[in-house]
């Protein structure tokens, strides 16, 4: 038996409320809100109690698919994302950079934001940037 | 307590041992095993109280035999109690070892903080109700009075169902809360207060008062003092005190003997003209 109890971070919204995965035997089973949190003192919304649902979901994706033929393709990271980049040069070529918009997050790190900006920027050339605490 | 666990594991008394050790400043619900024995001296009374006996059932649905030891405060029998009630947990794989419970009306002098009560706002003052008020304080508001404020303290719900989720006795498959015909899934403001009544009865017999729910709840609802009433109909009718004893269960499941009989009612009294 591997019973296994992992204090995280909800991963729903910007909030990041505390929460204790149960694992037993490699498998969460349940998620229980972390009572010492400063940020949700145990507490928990709807979301965060079904955490481990999402993480268990076989509808969950686990490699990126590729659209061909009007049905998605399993495929590998490395194929995604040259694909990804090759239609981005396409799209920036045809129509300019300013075609191109980048959504970032609330739920991604300061750092990952950063670089999502940056790429707009820096690499595609647009400053159509947007963050989903802005709607 | 450390040595104690250390011998239970070494000779076979208890697979694993569910207790509380402290990480980054977090006392968390720890799982102590045999093979990683070491931690053992690791083992701290946590202030913050977490449900082990609901863990020890996940782990005995997947794990029948297992043989579970955990530390219980006075909250944590009395939830182990019903369980072995209802057959969750079998008695014979379970082994407590017995420490300092919260404070409470009670028990006064107890290691827990996390039961202190809060202060109620001015608003709450006024339209709701006092989540550490006695039952016996319940009575004092007149019927129309009591149902506004039990109705302001409902409408409140965001449906989190974390009453639920955390509650140590709550353990079927299927829950009347996400049963279509009672509680639709999905909808808010969640049916009010038939979400909250419909969890109250089936509360009855079965709560044992741990207030974890209390906690849990991010809209301050007092639902402590909402099933401490249901239970002390519970006590009143057929004399029964959830969580104090394994013995005569209060309810049968359907082809079980009863064992417990309703008092005797007392006759009406009749007014002659």
């Amino acid at each position: 038996m591997e019973c296994h109890l992992v204090p995280s971070v909800c991963s729903y919204c910007g909030t990041g409320c505390g929460v204790i995965f149960e694992v037993i035997n490699g498998k969460i089973v349940a998620t229980l809100p972390l009572k010492t949190h400063p940020v949700n003192e145990g507490k928990l919304c709807i979301k965060g109690w079904n955490l481990h649902e999402h993480v268990n979901s076989f509808m969950r994706l686990k490699q990126p698919l590729v659209k061909t033929f009007g049905r998605f393709i399993k495929t590998d990271w490395d194929e995604a994302i040259s694909l990804t980049a090759d239609r981005f040069r396409g799209i920036i070529e045809k129509y300019g950079p300013d075609s191109i918009g980048v959504l970032v997050s609330a739920k991604i790190t300061n750092e990952e934001n950063y670089l999502a900006q940056k790429f707009a920027r820096a690499v595609i050339g647009t400053n159509n940037v947007d963050h989903c605490a802005r709607l | 307590m450390i040595n104690k666990v250390k011998a239970w594991l070494e000779d076979g008394t208890v697979d694993v041992f569910l207790g509380y050790k402290e990480i980054d400043h977090h006392p968390l619900p720890h799982c102590f095993t045999r093979e990683r024995i070491e931690e053992v001296a690791d083992l701290v009374l946590s202030p913050a109280r977490y449900a082990l006996e609901k863990i020890a059932t996940h782990m005995a649905a997947v794990e029948p035999d297992i043989k579970i030891g955990m530390l219980a405060r006075d909250c944590n029998s009395r939830a182990l109690n019903v369980l072995y009630l209802w057959n969750q947990l079998n008695p014979d794989n379970v082994s407590t070892l017995t420490v300092n419970c919260c404070p409470s009306r009670l028990k006064e002098h107890g290691d827990c903080s996390y039961l202190e009560p809060e202060k109620m706002g001015v608003y709450k003052k006024q339209v709701g109700m006092d989540n550490n008020m006695g039952l016996e304080d319940l009575d004092s508001y007149g019927q129309k009075e009591r149902l506004d404020r039990w109705m302001y303290e409902f409408q409140k719900c965001i449906k989190c169902y974390g009453c639920r989720n955390i509650c140590p006795v709550c353990f079927c498959k299927e829950c009347s809360l996400e049963h279509d015909e009672l509680v639709k899934t999905g909808p808010l403001l969640p049916e009010i207060p038939v979400f909250h009544m419909v969890r109250a009865v089936h509360m009855a017999g079965r709560c044992i008062d741990c207030g974890l729910c209390e906690a849990a709840c991010p809209m301050d609802i007092p639902l402590r003092l909402l099933y401490g009433k249901v239970n002390q109909i519970v006590m009143d009718l057929f004399d029964y005190e959830t969580g104090s004893s394994v013995e005569n269960p209060p309810f049968s499941i359907l082809g079980d003997t009863v064992t417990l009989k309703p008092k005797p009612i007392e006759p009406v009294q009749t007014v002659n003209p």
